[in-house]
């Protein structure tokens, strides 16, 4: 795997961290020597809304916006929001789709099936994997908003990076136990293997 | 309070940091000996003040404050750098609409001191992400005629900013650095500088060169400002290095160059990569004045030029308005900015660009096959869930939402009136949003008081104006004056939350800073005493220690009365509901989470789907409440029939 130039789609819902997760992987990435950039929409859409945001690392500045159908990896850390940046997987289905179980419903909205998430998936790639991340930081440290560092660990093992360096930055945001938390859900993430084997595909 | 000293003001020269867009702009300030900074707080600009009136007593800076609204940050610092000192003013795109009426003749003032730099710092919002309109600000710098510097990510944030503070030195002329919320708001690498010490000399002269009260100086002053300053501006733009040419000598079929600049130029960068393309590109950092003969020498190389920019065709005009005084004959692509048509051009007025949008216009230039069928992935549709975004979990804004639609369905049924709302911006404006819908009209900060007495002054109904303390101190104090003294019938809810919420919880002059920021410095403006100094009719309700007390159906019965007042009597009335922004409330308190016991859960659905906490959900058929969301206001306790919701014991 080479890293001149690589772009992770992050999407999720407004207040659920993902800046600071954008936050601690660019950290540790710039430390490891890469040109790393990333973009994030503040304000309104932080409660509730459908984010998304960007990072891309490499040998050179990237734009803060990458090319649709040209990005590496992308991760949701709500099920549905998956649909909303399926745009952004290549052609060739390489591209890594790392899938939170989590599922924030709207009244008086259908929740997409399980059926059609499926099906539209693997229309658009041949790397699907699910990760229960909510369940795992709630059983875990009795934490929700750890979700995205137990994905931050799931993912290590596709980026040039190691658990200490995530580590090192992890203590950069956080303090006591909130720091203690995270540690923790880092491991955690790190350790899941791969295939979790949640759905028959 | 240390962690974002330690980040962003220690570390040596030739460092590397990972900074945001906006924390480049600090650092650019304190490497350029920044004395003051006022601001207004707006999104994507806020960061800015945020961080220095967190650190700028550490750092040795005179001043730094979150003002009033942009029109007094403005002034502050203008007389500031009238008097010699290094002086920044911060805000967002709409800020300098705010800001507009002083700054026309600030711009034209030519202080005496050596010292004297100013800064405009404006943040663009392309694609409203976090606004109520675009707007692209650049518009204004042809009125303004002051120099304007565009960065294009990060490390160009810092480096502008001290470029712009050496300019508006040397020329005496206030500098716009204008950003956009990809900009502000993206992260990078940077390399940070020295920092310096402010020089600030103490004696200084207000005289003449300053002074535009004459009529006599102003003319004097503006014929200055732009034959001799702008005029030496020009020849700075001209020679700068933060205009430049990339891929200077490469040559494609299509005669093709392009010119942009900002965070476009990184997007055309994407774009010509993606198409395999190789092209000329003028990129243009220093914005205005533009550079007339470099852009001419540059365009007489090429048969076409491809002009990319966000929002308004700002360079676009002017780079065709250059090719016609040289006598150029050449196709410029963009937006057709003269034929507002969508057939015509290339790229939108609307909205922010990205790479995507660049490479399909310059397929439509060149006709190149791509890699990927992009129109092909841009068409494929997905069932997506119209997510919108919502108040936080405890927000106080929405129990004044649910009580207020609760008071007037009660004044409906008995007098039978139509009731508008008028909505100012704020947190508050997402109760437009349905189920809650309250909003009629909308226009900008300030102008919900206003636009009720429009309406009541001609007709029957009952008009509420619904408006947040920060707004209010902004810009509804003059409106409320007026409907005052112009008897106009209008209920006015005040929603004092305390802070400014929808932009990060600044202070504005209402706000205790005992427990937070700025310490004991500032001592709030007492609202309550304020309003009854006017000669309105006031209430005030609480929600606070000691007042949680069946809060809502007190909140309901005090908009039912005065409401009904309203329309009776035809008197003007002020509600304050006083009820802390749950971000800060939790700062100084204990979260007391909220449970749902099951067995008394009949499922109503009242508090997930009318009130709408987005902590509490529904799963087989009981509501439940997401104890790392709870943030404990408490009300779905008050609300629940059943009494099925409980606290946790601390
Ligand atoms: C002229 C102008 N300046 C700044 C902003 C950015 N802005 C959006 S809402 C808001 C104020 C919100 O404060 P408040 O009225 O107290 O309501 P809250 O969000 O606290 O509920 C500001 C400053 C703006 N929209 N317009
Ligand atoms: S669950 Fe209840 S107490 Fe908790 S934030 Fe929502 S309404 Fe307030
Ligand atoms: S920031 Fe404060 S005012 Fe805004 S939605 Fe959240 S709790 Fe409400």
């Amino acid at each position: 795997m080479t890293f001149d130039s690589y772009t992770i789609v992050i999407t999720g819902l407004g207040g659920q961290g993902l800046i600071s997760l954008l936050q601690i992987l660019g950290n540790a990435l710039m430390t490891n020597g890469y040109k790393v950039i990333t973009a994030e929409t503040h304000g309104l859409s932080q409660r509730g809304g459908r984010v998304t945001c960007f990072l891309r690392f490499g040998n050179r500045l990237s734009a803060p916006i990458p090319m649709i159908g040209s990005t590496d990896m992308i991760i949701a850390t709500e099920k549905s929001c998956i649909l909303d940046v399926l745009k952004y997987a290549k052609p060739n289905k390489s591209t890594k789709l790392i899938i939170s179980t989590d599922e924030k419903k709207i009244i008086n909205e259908d929740y997409p099936s399980e059926k059609y998430l499926l099906s539209v998936l693997h229309e658009n790639s041949d790397n699907i994997y699910f990760v229960p991340a909510t369940e795992i930081a709630e059983n875990l440290v009795k934490n929700q908003k750890a979700a995205n560092t137990v994905i931050m660990g799931y993912i290590l093992r596709f980026l040039p990076l190691r658990e200490e360096d995530l580590e090192e930055s992890l203590k950069r945001q956080f303090s006591g136990e909130n720091l203690d938390i995270n540690l923790k859900a880092l491991k955690e993430g790190h350790k899941l293997q791969l295939d979790l084997k949640l759905y028959n595909f | 309070m240390a962690r974002i000293y330690n980040k962003i003001v220690k570390g040596n020269p030739g460092v590397e940091r990972f900074f945001l867009g906006n924390e480049a702009i600090v650092r650019g300030g304190l490497e350029s000996g920044l004395d003051v900074y006022t601001f207004y707080p707006g999104t994507p600009s806020s960061e800015v003040g945020e961080i220095f009136l967190e650190i700028f007593r550490d750092v040795g800076m005179k001043w730094v404050e979150s003002s009033i609204n942009e029109k007094v940050a403005i002034e502050v610092a203008g007389a500031a750098y009238a008097r010699g000192a290094t002086v920044m003013v911060g805000m967002k795109n709409v800020g300098l609409n705010v800001a507009s009426d002083p700054l026309l003749a600030l711009a034209t003032t030519r202080p005496k001191n050596s010292n004297s730099a100013l800064v405009i710092f404006v943040a663009d919002d392309p694609q409203q992400h976090s606004s109520a309109v675009e707007m692209d600000s650049r518009n204004y710098l042809k009125l303004f005629k002051v120099p304007a510097l565009e960065p294009s990510n990060p490390q160009e944030c810092l480096e502008f900013t001290k470029r712009a503070f050496k300019i508006s030195r040397e020329l005496k002329l206030p500098v716009v650095l204008r950003t956009v919320t990809m900009v502000s708001h993206a992260r990078s690498n940077v390399v940070i500088g020295e920092i310096k010490r402010s020089e600030i000399a103490d004696d200084f002269d207000l005289s003449r060169e300053v002074n535009v009260a004459s009529r006599l100086y102003f003319l004097e002053l503006k014929e200055d400002q732009i034959y001799s300053r702008m005029n030496q501006a020009l020849e700075m733009s001209e020679n700068s290095s933060l205009n430049r040419i990339e891929n200077e000598d490469v040559k494609n079929e299509y005669e093709l160059g392009i010119i942009t600049s900002g965070v476009s130029y990184s997007y055309v960068r994407e774009a010509l990569d993606f198409l395999e393309l190789k092209a000329p590109i003028l990129k243009i950092g220093f914005i205005n004045p533009l550079p007339e003969k470099l852009i001419a020498s540059f365009l007489k190389r090429f048969k076409q030029i491809f002009v990319v920019e966000e929002n308004d065709p700002y360079l676009e005009t002017q780079v065709m308005a250059i090719a016609q005084k040289n006598g150029l004959n050449l196709k410029i692509y963009g937006k057709d900015p003269f034929s507002y048509s969508k057939e015509t051009s290339l790229l939108p007025f609307v909205g922010e660009l990205n790479p995507t949008k660049i490479s399909l216009a310059l397929i439509k230039i060149t006709h190149i096959a791509p890699k990927i069928d992009l129109n092909q992935i841009e068409g494929k549709k997905y069932k997506i869930l119209g997510r919108k975004p919502i108040l936080c979990p405890g927000c106080p804004h929405r129990t004044t939402g649910y009580a207020l639609q609760k008071a007037i369905t009660k004044i409906k049924s008995k007098t039978g009136k139509e009731i508008y709302f008028y909505q100012d911006i704020g947190c508050y404006t997402l109760l437009a949003f349905p189920p809650i819908s309250f909003a009629n009209v909308k226009y900008c900060m300030g102008s919900s008081i206003a636009l009720a007495q429009g309406v009541a002054q001609t007709n029957g109904s009952l008009n509420i104006a619904i408006i947040g303390d920060g707004t209010f101190f902004h810009s509804g104090i003059p409106a409320l004056l007026n409907g005052i003294y112009n008897k106009a019938p209008i209920l006015v809810l005040i929603l004092d939350n305390g802070w400014i919420g929808m932009t990060g919880q600044q202070p504005h002059p209402g706000s205790d800073t005992r427990y937070y920021k700025e310490g004991n410095f500032k001592k709030g403006i007492n609202l309550e005493e304020f309003l009854r100094g006017t000669g309105a009719y006031v209430s005030v309700i609480r929600h606070d220690e000691g007042n949680e007390k069946e809060y809502t159906a007190r909140l309901k019965e005090l908009i039912y009365e005065k409401g009904l007042d309203v329309l009776e009597k035809q008197n003007l009335h002020v509600i304050v509901v006083k009820d802390e922004c749950i971000q800060e409330y939790i700062k100084r308190h204990k979260v007391r989470v909220r449970h749902i016991d099951v067995e008394l859960c009949n499922n109503c659905g009242l508090c997930y789907s009318q009130f709408l906490c987005p902590a509490i959900y529904e799963k087989d058929d009981v509501a439940y409440i997401n104890s790392s969301l709870c943030l404990g206001c408490g009300i779905c306790e008050e609300i629940c029939p059943n009494n099925a919701i409980n606290r946790e014991e601390l």
